[in-house]
């Protein structure tokens, strides 16, 4: 859990609500958090690779979210999970071979191309049924008085799905705290802010520059 | 059409050698060396990053004084770049340059490649503030805070430890966009292209005459 010790990595964003400020902010919280929560992969039941929601920053298992686990000072914290389940595929190759040369024993012959498609997805199946879902938490944290979110990733992917995930439970637009930024809130107009040719070798106008519109990118 | 010939229609369209509509696409015409430039052009003006390399390349100017360069709650803010810094540009045969060394930052290598059209895209600073000294690796593009050193933590209870380490963290968050915000209000003057882009080329050709650190007082600071 960085938030709580290690190293301090973490990607910097504003929080601008879309629509009206929520009024009741407690329950604004636990209500987004509710609505994005992690659920866990059900090996059982489906077939997905992947889940991902929040959790109690504390306690990875919990979804509760009552206010005691949830709102520090004048912080909202909480971690993002990612769990993974996959099959590796040299696993699945060397189970296919015993599947094979059993068949090849019982039958006398080499199973077909269709016998083996079939079985490959029955061994998966089996296979993933025995695998442990990896999981990576981020945490995040959100001080509610200066609007400040910090997203505790290093990989610009697990940021930008992070990111998304509080835009879509929150109902907010969060902004990246990167110059062309801070240089629209200050009112600096685009035409005053092209490329200086003389440091970077060449000249750019305005609008070569794709978007003026500030996005967080994938690097 | 049989399945074999479906199948061989499938993969030359996988393969990217045909299109949807099955015919041959374009081979590749420009060389390696175009496609390298095209791709750094390309990250130099996503999201403006050209505007957090020009930030980057004016604040290791500044903070060669070794002076305090803005004032932050009261206190001056002192600026040092450490260690490694990796350049970028797009004009030239290198795109990107990685220098390393405690003073590689204000060296003459990395003066003389920054005249030559490349910027700073990422460089370890370390931050005064007062008693408190805080280190941070920035990248241009998203001035994301990785890898940084907090000051020592003062509270002793486990909670007090956690707002306490969430208080520097916004406070380096804080000083980062105090400079930014500096940076960018010369940024918009009319004194960046008259004054400042001089002086910054003045000192990339190592004409300027602006009161230096020598390289042991640069040295004595980069130990803390």
């Amino acid at each position: 859990m960085p938030v709580l010790s290690g190293a301090v990595t973490f990607s910097r964003f504003r929080s601008e609500p879309t629509g009206n400020a929520p009024s009741d902010v407690k329950r604004w919280l636990a209500k987004g958090l509710k609505s994005g929560l992690f659920e866990p992969i059900d090996l059982k039941k489906t077939e997905d690779e992947r889940a991902a929601g929040f959790v109690e920053l504390e306690n990875h298992d919990s979804t509760d979210f009552s206010t005691g686990s949830v709102l520090y000072g004048e912080y909202a914290l909480f971690g993002f999970r990612v769990d993974t389940v996959k099959v590796p595929a040299a696993q699945l190759k060397a189970e296919l071979d015993k599947w094979a040369k059993g068949f090849e024993k019982q039958n006398g012959r080499a199973p077909t191309r269709g016998e083996k498609a079939e079985n490959r997805a029955s061994l998966r199946h089996m296979l993933r049924q025995r695998s442990v879902p990896s999981t990576k938490v981020h945490d995040v944290s959100w001080n509610l008085k200066t609007q400040q979110v910090q997203i505790w990733a290093a990989s610009r992917k697990a940021v930008d799905e992070i990111l998304l995930a509080l835009e879509t439970a929150f109902e907010v637009k969060l902004q990246p705290l990167v110059p062309a930024a801070l240089a629209a809130r200050a009112g600096i107009a685009d035409d005053d802010l092209v490329p200086t040719p003389e440091l970077i070798g060449v000249e750019i106008t305005n609008s070569e520059i794709p978007s003026s519109e500030v996005t967080h990118g994938e690097a | 059409m049989g399945r074999r010939e479906q199948a061989r229609i499938e993969a030359a369209f996988m393969r990217g050698d045909t299109g949807v509509d099955g015919v041959a696409t374009e081979e590749e015409q420009r060389d390696e060396a175009e496609v390298e430039r095209d791709k750094a052009r390309e990250q130099l003006l996503r999201g403006r990053a050209y505007l957090g390399r020009e930030f980057l390349t004016w604040l290791l100017w500044r903070s060669e004084s070794g002076d305090a360069l803005v004032d932050f709650e009261g206190a001056g803010l002192v600026v040092l770049y450490t260690g490694r810094c990796t350049l970028k540009g797009i004009n030239g045969d290198v795109t990107e340059l990685m220098a390393r060394g405690a003073l590689a930052p204000y060296s003459e290598n990395v003066k003389h490649s920054l005249d030559r059209g490349l910027l700073i895209h990422q460089a370890r600073l370390r931050l005064t503030h007062g008693e408190k000294v805080y280190e941070v690796t920035l990248d241009a593009e998203f001035l994301d805070i990785r890898a940084a050193k907090l000051p020592e933590l003062m509270a002793e209870e486990e909670d007090d430890k956690l707002l306490e380490r969430l208080y520097l963290t916004e406070q380096l968050s804080g000083m980062v966009d105090t400079l930014v915000q500096s940076f960018l209000e010369v940024r918009a003057s009319r004194n960046w292209s008259k004054k400042v882009v001089p002086a910054l080329k003045s000192w990339m050709k190592g004409e300027d005459e602006a009161p230096r650190q020598t390289k042991v007082q640069l040295a004595r600071a980069a130990r803390g």
